[in-house]
């Protein structure tokens, strides 16, 4: 009998905590502020005079997600897009990684890698579009190289400044406790460069993002850039704009998700951490 | 100077003739640390070393350890010359060196792991020392979950259970507040005596030199050299009672009065 008193009293308690939840500032405000920007979209949109067509209202924007949704072409061209930024990063992030914390760590390695990385810092990853349209062509390669070479150039970079800010003391302790110099390496220039290595690979990602909707644009037969830039030609915005929110959603997901991978890898970290 | 030390004691380290120069650049003469230091350390003992700050205690700690090639000079360890950083000379920093990114049980197995001991034995090391400090509840915490003394317990741990022959602490509990460093104290000493390893203690702090060593090497400063050598004869164990006895502050006098001299007949 306590038992079920329990179970019957537990669930208003947590539905407190949720509705608590609902109720606080950051949620409510962050709400009203998206509800804002409909609004007023949706009010310009019904203004007479404004053509339907180019500006479409909010319903008619429901209306093409879920057309696109059914005819399967929105799950294709997402999934099509999700596999060129995995592939990329992957490939952009790893040689970044790999680079970086070795210029950073070694200093031999420093002084043959430093300028190259320095040379290309400058450089958009965009502006190598051409030259990779030339010499690889416009396939699937051509794109990934892209997506790849935006990943790696913040992952490269923070990787490098993370290896440079290992704490002396550290590296003096294990010294001392027996540790050779690779172990050193491996055992405390990367755990406690890793915090660095994931705001690097975090900004990596949202900046393969940018460059994968771009490398679509150009020449891609499937994807959420060929997506917009195709039904842009039709005059379809209404499907325009449902990709661009569901790249913007895409975005915003993957970004948490390379947060709280990185959060929950950094548990031990002792920097302030806002809720 | 040195006669003091050593009466037929075996000597664990031998510092031989050792300076230390900083370059300056900028054209100015090379700053001298400590000049032609000769200390002999016997086996077993507890060694403080004192001085104001800036006479090159620290460095001189350093130098044993190997993380400091001296300029002129050498240290011997059981007879054989150092050469670079040494696992055999355990080492415990000042500041806090416990990694945050390991566990308590993580940051006293690194040394024993390092050195490529079998899982079995670096369990029992871990169990041995952590308990031995008093943190076998807190083996699976994180250093940020510690406080400030206990952090220093993982650093003794962590030391400890990389069996050192000889451990060199550089005011290991300069941080700590009052009462903490008290209770430290006393656990440096349980581990010195249930250890029997020889202990260099460097530290500014005239109570815990008296309460830890056997013998306190007093410097004076710029360069650093030795200004005496004064043997603290308290029976053992001490406890918070022995430092209200008149024994305590009768060494304590007299080594505040050696500092004075030191201080005195600087250069």
């Amino acid at each position: 009998m306590a038992g079920s008193t329990l179970a019957e009293t537990a669930p208003p308690g947590r539905h407190g905590a949720f509705v608590r939840w609902l109720l606080q500032p950051s949620f409510v405000l962050g709400c009203l502020s998206l509800l804002g920007v409909i609004a007023i979209y949706w009010l310009v949109s019904l203004r007479s005079g404004v053509n339907e067509s180019l500006v479409p209202s909010p319903p008619q924007i429901a209306a093409a997600f879920v057309e696109e949704l059914a005819s399967g072409e929105l799950w294709t061209n997402t999934v099509a897009s999700l596999w060129r930024v995995v592939v990329g990063f992957g490939i952009g992030a790893g040689l970044a990684v790999v680079l970086g914390a070795l210029s950073g760590w070694f200093p031999y390695w420093g002084y043959i890698l430093n300028p190259i990385i320095d040379a290309i810092r400058p450089i958009p990853a965009l502006a190598y579009i051409p030259l990779v349209i030339v010499w690889v062509g416009i396939g699937e390669p051509s794109r990934i190289i892209i997506i790849a070479l935006a990943v790696f150039k913040p992952c490269v970079v923070n990787a490098r400044a993370g290896m440079q800010e290992v704490a002396q003391i550290h590296v003096d302790a294990a010294r001392t406790l027996g540790a050779s110099r690779w172990r050193v390496f491996s055992t405390v220039a990367i755990p406690s460069s890793i915090p660095y290595l994931i705001a690097g690979l975090r900004t990596g990602l949202s900046t393969g993002f940018l460059a994968l909707v771009a490398a679509e644009l150009i020449a891609a037969p499937t994807g959420l850039g060929f997506m917009i830039q195709n039904a842009g030609q039709y005059f379809r915005t209404d499907i325009t704009i449902v990709g661009i929110i569901v790249i913007g959603i895409l975005g915003a997901l993957l970004d948490q998700a390379a947060f709280r991978t990185g959060r929950a890898m950094t548990a031990w970290s002792e920097v302030r951490r806002l809720p | 100077m040195n006669q003091v030390v050593s009466q037929a004691m075996p000597v664990k380290l031998d510092v031989k003739g050792v300076s230390q120069h900083f370059e300056m650049g900028g054209g100015e003469k090379p700053l001298s640390v400590l000049e032609n230091i000769d200390l002999s350390i016997p086996s077993g003992k507890f060694v403080s070393l004192i001085g104001e700050s800036g006479c090159g205690k620290s460095t001189l700690l350093r130098i044993m350890a190997g993380l400091l090639p001296p300029s002129q000079g050498h240290v011997a360890h059981d007879g054989a010359p150092i050469s670079g950083i040494n696992h055999r000379l355990g080492f415990v920093f000042q500041q806090d060196a416990v990694f945050p990114w390991l566990t308590v049980e993580k940051n006293v197995e690194y040394g024993p792991k390092a050195r490529g001991l079998p899982k079995a034995e670096r369990e029992r090391l871990v169990v041995h020392w952590c308990e031995s400090v008093g943190l076998s509840n807190f083996r699976k915490a994180y250093p940020k979950q510690l406080s400030g003394g206990m952090r220093k317990r993982v650093d003794l741990a962590r030391a400890y259970a990389n069996s050192p022959d000889v451990l060199l602490m550089d005011e290991p509990f300069a941080a700590l507040d009052v009462q903490t460093k008290g209770v430290m104290q006393q656990a440096v000493q349980d581990l010195w005596k249930s250890t029997g390893k020889t202990v260099v203690f460097v530290t500014h702090d005239l109570e815990e030199a008296v309460f830890l060593s056997d013998l306190v090497v007093i410097l004076k400063s710029r360069p650093g050299r030795i200004h005496s050598i004064v043997p603290i004869d308290i029976g053992r164990p001490r406890d918070e009672r022995t430092r209200l006895s008149d024994e305590f502050a009768a060494a304590k006098r007299s080594l505040w009065n050696a500092m004075q001299a030191a201080r005195a007949t600087r250069a």
